[in-house]
């Protein structure tokens, strides 16, 4: 696997965050609300892109054969910590093929966390510290 | 490969910003003469792979809230249903998920970095999620509990006391839960003493005073790492798509904007 060099400090990220002995509340909310033992990998094709507080989010259409959902939302962490984990603001665009590493909803509803993501080039970020590592490759 | 051209990168911005360096003094905004400069913007540095924590930058463990019984055991209980609702998949919405600020004085943990401005009168620090802002007013006299206009970041005034500025605020919303969420009176005041540790690490230490809630004064610190050359974000809570239910629990709503 391809991983950023700013990628890899997220990782760390994660890590160190972990140790932390006084973590507070996230800065939006819990990520109780999916499920981070079931990850889903998957490939597909972004609808649209938002770089928005309070998250960025990626509308991807699964171009998987076979695949149950054919629209996600995926929830990304916000520009502020995905600019310190490498991300631009433009380096997803509508039409991009991306290969995501996903925590989807546990009400089953097509939504999900992004745990990881592959561009088109082949670079792979990760979505900062709070939301985790991605468990499959 | 990547890995390599992003650690090029890097080099090639810490040259730059060596070159810049020298040369900063002569237009960076004059520091307020006897006054430390704790102007720019600090955070918490984490550190890069292999490279162990900074041990200044380590806060010890958080000291058990001294609330008085009755508050210990409505706390427990709210931490006890937080904990089932996260079990349950439905998270307790507070106030970020509803796009409201922290507020005083959980925003001092700085889960995004903070920006301190040093100018005549006043020391103002900014917190990069939600744009929060603190107007800390020196040498003016504080107000009186129940007559300061409460608000998300109460009234702070200050003063410095050699190296330390000491800051201390009260009237703090009742709708803004202190720090780990725990109940706070109208009676609360926070001191804090900020001070440089070392060049370039910032430490507040806090102490909370509530006499209605907590059994005595309740301390801990944060600690900053000074992060040379960030330019804050803006923060504008624009496109929150997540909502709370009836009783609480917090949703995402899916589907194309």
């Amino acid at each position: 696997m391809k991983i950023s060099g700013k990628g890899r400090i997220g990782v760390a990220l994660a890590a160190a965050a972990g140790l932390a002995t006084a973590a507070p509340a996230l800065a939006h909310h819990s990520f109780a609300m999916y499920d981070n033992d079931h990850q889903l990998k998957l490939t597909g094709t972004v609808s649209h892109f938002q770089w928005t507080n309070p998250h960025v989010y990626i509308e991807l259409e699964n171009g998987d054969a076979g695949a149950k959902v054919k629209h996600w939302t995926i929830e990304c962490a916000n520009p502020g910590i995905l600019d310190r984990v490498g991300w631009k603001f433009n380096m997803i665009k509508v039409g991009d093929k991306l290969t995501v590493v996903i925590a989807p909803l546990r009400t089953g509803e097509p939504g999900a966390l992004l745990k990881q993501v592959t561009l088109p080039d082949g670079r792979v970020f990760t979505n900062g510290a709070p939301a985790g590592k991605a468990l499959i490759q | 490969m990547t890995i390599i051209r992003t650690c090029k990168a890097a080099l090639a911005a810490s040259a730059a910003l060596a070159l810049i360096g020298p040369a900063a003094p002569a237009f960076a905004a004059a520091t307020i003469a006897g006054q430390p400069d704790i102007s720019g913007a600090w955070g918490h540095a984490f550190p890069r792979p292999g490279q162990p924590a900074d041990p200044r930058l380590n806060t010890g463990p958080l000291p058990a809230p001294p609330l008085k019984p009755d508050y210990m055991a409505g706390w427990n209980a709210m931490r006890e249903k937080q904990k089932q609702a996260d079990e349950k998949g439905e998270p307790t919405a507070g106030l970020e998920a509803r796009c409201l600020p922290d507020g005083m004085p959980t925003l001092m943990f700085a889960i995004y970095p903070l920006e301190i401005l040093q100018t005549p009168g006043r020391v103002t620090i900014i917190e990069e999620a939600f744009s929060q802002t603190r107007r800390i007013y020196l040498g003016e006299a504080q107000g009186k509990v129940g007559e300061v206009e409460p608000g998300y970041y109460g009234h702070s005034v200050g003063r410095w006391d050699g190296d330390t500025l000491v800051v201390d605020t009260l009237g703090i919303k009742d709708s803004v839960p202190g720090y780990r969420d725990i109940p706070h009176s109208d009676e609360e005041h926070i001191t804090e003493r900020i001070r440089l540790i070392d060049p370039d690490i910032l430490e507040d230490r806090m102490t909370v005073e509530d006499p209605k809630v907590l059994e005595h004064p309740w301390s801990f610190r944060f600690v900053y790492k000074r992060l040379k050359g960030y330019h804050m974000l803006e923060y504008v809570c624009e496109n929150n798509r997540e909502y709370t239910d009836p009783n609480g629990g917090t949703h995402m709503q899916v589907g194309s904007p």
